[in-house]
């Protein structure tokens, strides 16, 4: 009998099992290799501001960042990506891989914790709500200024110095992303074959955020909606992965 | 590759001369123009492009690796330059700071270490060990590898944007001198790679050297 693995993450709402990135990308990959993992959300626990989001916890380690996690999953032989090491051009998955980090990356930042519209309406809401008092005051605001520090670090390179410079350049950027992938991805319902792989949790993971929050204000939801292919792609995975995910806590389980 | 007439000139105030802050630059007449994506975007204005051969399939498949590339193998240089202690003691603060005289030196020494921390702070690196840095460049060389297989370029006869690119950051890995030769040796364990470098060392490089001087390169090292 195998040992239970648990997942520390963050809740879900708007439809999304996960409202975090790295915790939806964790979620998708493990129901796409058919790994069983139970979901202890962080939501209303100290570890909103102690814990590194999302934790893999088996058999007493830890393992964080989704990259380590999915590669510990492919070491426990839960392996989703045999298709994609099998394809010739499969190795362009690192190269889609770094262009979501650089080019899609800054630009979500952004729409979810620096726009000032999005961030008051919608983001400090949601994860004031989701943490216990006194933490609703710290919590929103540590995240939106990594967030910030990260964008104005890594894009912010003179001659633009303000945010409001870099903005254009990151939009811009994340456009081009979107369009890219929407053109790699065609009319398949995933990026490589007739199985899904650990690209496809990556993407749906930057994605479905994006496709699902009613942000107040986003050019880029808005060219997200033009993307009719990256729109089918996201809930065609929410709908694969539609399962009862069994909760560490007092909620009853929920499906999508 | 483009076969334009480049003079290359060494200085040390390079870095404050560029519009962006970031080396190389280009000077044609009264414009400057620096970083590789803006040089190349000039260049292909002016009707010199190495990618026109290519589909929009390939050309993204470029856009992948290119930023691959840029996102690993940089930033790994980066890490290992400036956030590794032995390394930033011996080799890059002595070297940034040799065109300058004390205490310039040291200023600017530890404001560019400074600068590179913050950054690795930022995208999460800081926590990675030297191990891991080289376990993922290791990954890179791997992708690039088997994209590369037996063809001379990475998009068949003709070489890109991505050949020059890796060739920079490859080149630079095997020839700079660092406290360990690990990444170097994890670079020449994938034999194509290190063919395909002594290839456009070969073809781009030795005849302008063996040539006129006129050419303005100067003898700089060599993975020969």
């Amino acid at each position: 009998m195998a040992a239970t693995m648990e997942l520390r993450c963050w809740g879900g709402d708007w439809g999304l099992p996960s409202v975090h990135t790295e915790s939806l990308i964790v979620l998708a990959y493990a129901k796409f290799s058919g790994a069983t993992i139970t979901v202890a959300p962080i939501d209303w626990t100290w570890k909103t501001l102690t814990g590194t989001v999302p934790e893999l916890v088996y058999q007493g380690s830890t393992i964080t960042e989704p990259a380590q996690i999915l590669n510990f999953l492919r070491k426990q032989r839960f392996n989703a990506d045999y298709e994609l090491y099998l394809q010739p051009c499969g190795q362009i998955h690192h190269g889609l891989h770094a262009l979501l980090e650089e080019k899609l990356r800054p630009a979500l930042l952004h729409t979810f914790w620096v726009d000032a519209e999005n961030y008051a309406n919608l983001t400090r809401p949601w994860f004031a709500s989701r943490s216990p008092f006194p933490l609703n005051f710290l919590v929103p605001g540590r995240h939106a200024n990594t967030a910030l520090s990260r964008i104005l670090l890594t894009k912010g390179e003179s001659p633009l110095h303000t945010i409001t410079e870099v903005e254009g350049k990151i939009y811009s950027e994340a456009k081009e992303c979107l369009n890219l992938l929407s053109h790699r991805l065609g009319m398949a319902y995933y990026f490589f074959g007739n199985t899904p792989c650990s690209l496809d949790a990556f993407v749906f993971g930057f994605v479905a955020p994006l496709h699902k929050a009613s942000l107040p204000s986003s050019p880029l939801q808005s060219h997200l909606r033009q993307l009719d292919n990256l729109q089918r792609f996201c809930d065609h995975i929410l709908n694969t992965i539609r399962v009862r995910y069994t909760f560490g806590s007092d909620y009853s389980s929920e499906s999508f | 590759m483009c076969n334009l007439p480049v003079h290359v000139s060494c200085r040390s105030n390079a870095e404050y001369m560029s519009p962006s802050g970031k080396v190389p630059f280009v000077h044609v007449g009264n414009q400057v123009v620096s970083e590789l994506g803006p040089i190349v975007q000039f260049t292909k204005a002016k009707g010199h492009s190495l990618s026109d051969g290519l589909d929009d399939v390939q050309r993204a498949e470029m856009k992948a690796y290119m930023e691959l590339v840029n996102n690993m193998l940089l930033t790994a240089e980066l890490y290992i330059q400036w956030c590794d202690d032995t390394t930033a003691t011996e080799i890059s603060r002595p070297r940034y700071s040799s065109p300058y005289s004390w205490p310039l030196n040291q200023i600017l020494a530890y404001q560019k270490q400074w600068e590179v921390r913050r950054k690795m702070n930022a995208i999460g690196w800081a926590g990675k060990s030297l191990e891991q840095v080289y376990e993922d460049v290791s990954q890179c060389c791997q992708a690039l590898s088997q994209r590369l297989g037996t063809q001379p370029y990475f998009f068949n006869k003709q070489p890109t944007e991505l050949d020059a690119l890796v060739f920079g950051h490859l080149f630079t890995i095997l020839t700079t001198r660092l406290t360990s030769d690990e990444l170097g040796e994890k670079i020449k364990s994938y034999s194509n790679l290190l063919a395909f470098c002594r290839r456009i060392e070969q073809s781009y490089f030795e005849d302008s050297q063996a040539g006129s001087s006129s050419r303005g390169y100067s003898k700089g090292p060599s993975l020969f």
